[in-house]
């Protein structure tokens, strides 16, 4: 019979076997994203020569792919601590194995995010500006508090639950690993013995974090859209904004999420952990989100549209019919009712059906985040001709050097943490083969997720793991 | 040839003649008999509502109905030209009152002109209205609704709340760790690294408290609305100020030392703001005309440039030193 026990140790070699097993297609991928890093790096080092020049951004659209960027990273970054902290809050059975790698790619990303924010300026060393002479009457003023917050409160998010993880790697690979993860080890794990009082410490700080993170994950995007929406322009100055972003950040954050999930699974075969079931639950929540979408935009450019004001004309005819119908078209049909109808349908709700979702949703997005910029900027204040704007190699380089160090981070992180939240899956393993809480003499961490996530789960948490399709 | 000396005649005792009318129209000093005089107050101040009478009479008799307005000097970016700030119409008394509200920190002169109905000319009264001194804050409104305590303090109180929250978390955190301190049951083959997380903890704390500080700060620093000498307005039309910025980019004085005159010239081309009206490779733009078509010898440049045509701006040799205005001069040539 397969003990709990035996769950566990196999549960720990599984996740243990990126941090170990180092093959050569690992450095080949790493070559990779430092090649396309290095020449994002050296594309900034003639940005910084000369300018915002470089860039097509000029007097009348100021704003472009690093903008998008920006909105887009911050956006994925929704996807982590905003779903593994609800899921942890409405104590979702299925949510352990997701949420470590989900709160990873949050503060991977909000990293990214905010150093496009900073890639924009001509003058990059007046961001301190902002500290020293920033005042709260400027929404940009809103963001940098926002951001600041939330990446604060998702480190601590993310390296609290971890600790007990971090602990059992200190203990089991002091001879498999080098000084520097041992040292890494020693350190994050805070001296954890998984005694009482830490358990209930360490409960305490979870608990707080997990809840205060949900409101601040929320005004995160909230206040990005109202860099765009307090100001008077057509197609930006509008109220639903604040919903648009938040909606569609969790949307690429699940996203996000799904094919990241998808690629590790893969590669680390953790088929037993990362279950068809997994990939499902998050591709309904895909589709939830996708029709709230559909919702948020027609509700926007009904309102908008019926009442049409000169400038808002221009707007949606640019978006609707001309320069930017394309992307505009292929957002609202594959990105937002591409997955829904990939749900619907019971043929793709597989895998691969989720992570195609996935992966539309993303192009979807970005695209979203790109439109919104640009063509906000784009509707002319006075009777000129609307200007252009199309990224040059240096805004396009820089881009995927963004991109690329998200994975970078993420798969440096793979050699050093554990991807599963091993404790919570064990905990939440046992609670499904036995009515009784554990006995595990040796599990740590085991009663703080007790007083978490209580044994009792709701009755039905969903269709069995391979009944998804029927 | 008899011809040519009538038509040239002709030609220069029309231009006397126009000369004369024109003379004619605008001598002030045809009388028509209104005379204005005026009272208002020697000294305002900046926001305050001035009240200024003037008093139209013809021959001791009061001139109802007539039309008046006062007028200052105003003068922007070089150009100079009589603004009206109020108009009136004078009662049976002949006295019209107009108000203005006093917005700049001095005045012009300003005077009380006659408009109608007479189209007959009138003298126009002249005063000074002085100002006290206003500070930096010339022209202030209320801004939005005010609700009782929706204000900067209320945001101060919800970070404040957020941060201790994040705080307090990190501090169990550290307590969980300090609580493992040197107990040795389990395997920890280090125990004292609890200095880092203790540090980083502390470093959260910190950040925290910054944050808190920047905010509570932002109004003293920078807009007050209640004390508007607080606040400081970017200069946005300072060239050549005293603490100019050295720095990489265009800034850094090496990237114009290149060796390359046309290389340098693009980047002082760019540094001295030339681009910004005559186009991005000289080619012209909306204000600077092309210079790249017709760029002649350097003498005439130079001379251009140090004198400034047609409302550019002069940029002397302590600005541009010969030697950048040739690098420049180099690429404009490179570029035609
Ligand atoms: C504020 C706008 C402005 C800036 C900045 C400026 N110029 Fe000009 N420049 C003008 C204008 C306006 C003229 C007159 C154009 C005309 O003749 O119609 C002019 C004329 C000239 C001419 C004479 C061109 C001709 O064909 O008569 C030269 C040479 C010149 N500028 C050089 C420069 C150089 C070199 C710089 C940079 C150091 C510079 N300008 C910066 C506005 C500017």
């Amino acid at each position: 019979m397969d003990t709990l026990n035996n769950w566990r140790e196999r549960l720990i070699s599984k996740t243990t076997r990126p941090t170990l097993i180092t093959t050569y297609k690992y450095w080949l991928w790493f070559g990779f994203l430092l090649v396309i890093t290095g020449n994002g790096v050296f594309q900034y080092w003639k940005q910084w020569q000369h300018g915002l020049y470089v860039t097509d951004m000029r007097d009348r659209i100021s704003w472009g792919l690093y903008i998008t960027a920006f909105v887009f990273f911050i956006g994925i970054s929704h996807a982590g601590t905003l779903i593994s902290a609800i899921l942890r809050a409405t104590k979702a059975g299925w949510r352990a194995p997701v949420t470590r790698i989900a709160e990873f790619i949050t503060a991977v990303a909000l990293l990214i995010g905010a150093s496009f924010v900073v890639i924009d300026m001509g003058r990059p060393e007046r961001i301190f500006n902002v500290y020293l002479f920033g005042r709260w009457q400027s929404p940009i003023m809103w963001d940098v508090m926002a951001i600041t917050t939330y990446l604060t409160a998702s480190v601590i998010y993310l390296s609290a639950p971890m600790i007990p993880d971090l602990a059992l790697y200190r203990d089991r690979l002091a001879d498999k690993v080098g000084v520097v993860r041992n040292f890494i080890y020693r350190t994050l794990s805070v001296n954890w013995k998984g005694s009482p009082k830490q358990q209930k410490l360490l409960g305490k700080a979870i608990t707080i974090m997990m809840l205060v993170i949900i409101p601040i994950a929320v005004s995160v995007h909230t206040v990005v859209s109202w860099i765009f929406s307090m100001t008077l322009r057509a197609g930006w100055n509008t109220s639903i904004f604040g919903v648009l972003f938040v909606a569609g950040a969790i949307f690429s954050g699940v996203a996000t999420l799904i094919i990241i999930m998808a690629i590790l699974r893969r590669i680390y075969h953790w088929e037993e952990y990362l279950t068809e079931k997994h990939f499902l639950y998050l591709g309904y929540l895909l589709a939830a989100f996708g029709a709230f979408m559909v919702y948020v935009n027609l509700s926007e450019y009904l309102t908008e549209g019926f009442n049409l004001e000169e400038a808002g004309l221009f707007a949606f005819r640019q978006l609707f019919l001309e320069d930017f119908a394309a992307m505009f078209w292929f957002y609202i049909i594959g990105g937002l009712l591409g997955p829904v109808v990939l749900m619907l349908v019971p043929k793709t709700r597989t895998i691969a059906g989720v992570v195609t979702a996935a992966i539309l949703v993303v192009v979807a997005m970005f695209l979203e985040r790109y439109f919104i910029v640009v063509t906000g900027l784009r509707v002319p204040l006075m009777p000129y001709e609307a200007a252009n704007y199309a990224p040059t190699f240096v805004e396009w380089s820089i881009f995927a050097a963004g991109l690329a160090i998200f994975c970078l981070l993420i798969t440096i992180a793979l050699k050093i943490f554990p991807m599963l939240a091993i404790w919570e899956m064990t905990e939440e393993h046992a609670a499904d083969i036995s009515d009784r809480p554990t006995e595990e003499p040796n599990m740590v961490g085991a009663d703080i997720v007790g007083s978490l996530t209580s044994t009792e789960r709701l009755p039905d948490a969903g269709p069995p793991a391979e009944g998804g399709g029927s | 040839m008899i011809y040519r000396h009538i038509l040239s005649g002709a030609r220069i005792a029309i231009s006397i003649l126009a000369a004369v009318t024109i003379l004619m129209i605008v001598d002030p000093a045809v009388a028509a008999g209104i005379e204005i005089a005026v009272g208002a107050p020697d000294t305002v101040s900046v926001g305050q509502e001035v009240e200024v009478k003037a008093v139209l009479s013809q021959n001791g008799v009061p001139v109802e109905g007539a039309e008046v307005a006062l007028t200052y000097q105003a003068s922007l970016a070089g150009e100079s030209a009589r603004v009206e700030i109020a108009t009136g119409t004078t009662d049976e008394t002949g006295i019209a009152v107009m108000i203005y509200e006093q917005r700049a920190d001095a005045n012009g002169e300003m005077q009380v002109v006659y408009l109608g109905p007479d189209a007959d000319p009138v003298e126009p009264y002249v005063l000074t209205i002085a100002v006290e001194s206003a500070g930096p804050q010339l022209y202030e409104f209320e801004a939005g609704v005010k609700i009782p305590f929706v204000n900067g303090t209320l945001v101060i109180l919800v970070i404040s709340g957020v941060w201790f929250l994040i705080g307090l978390s990190a501090v169990y955190l550290v307590r969980v760790g300090w609580d493992g301190r040197g107990t040795s049951e389990a395997s920890t083959p280090e125990d004292g690294s609890m200095w880092i997380s203790t540090l980083l903890s502390t470093v959260a704390v910190i950040t925290a408290i910054g944050m808190v500080i920047v905010f509570i700060r932002s109004p003293v620093s920078n807009t007050h609305i209640k004390d508007p000498h607080q606040y400081d307005r970017t200069p946005i039309a300072y060239v050549g100020v005293g603490f100019s910025y050295v720095g990489f980019g265009l800034n850094d004085e090496s990237s114009a030392q290149t060796g390359d005159p046309i290389a340098d010239g693009s980047v002082l081309y760019f540094k001295y703001g030339c681009a910004a009206c005559h186009g991005l490779s000289g080619r012209g733009a909306v204000v600077g005309a092309p210079l790249v078509d017709e760029i002649g010898s350097f003498g005439g440049f130079s001379e251009d440039t140090r004198e400034g045509p047609k409302g550019m701006s002069e940029y002397d040799e302590a600005t541009i030193s010969e030697e950048n205005l040739q690098k420049i001069y180099a690429y404009l040539k490179d570029e035609g």
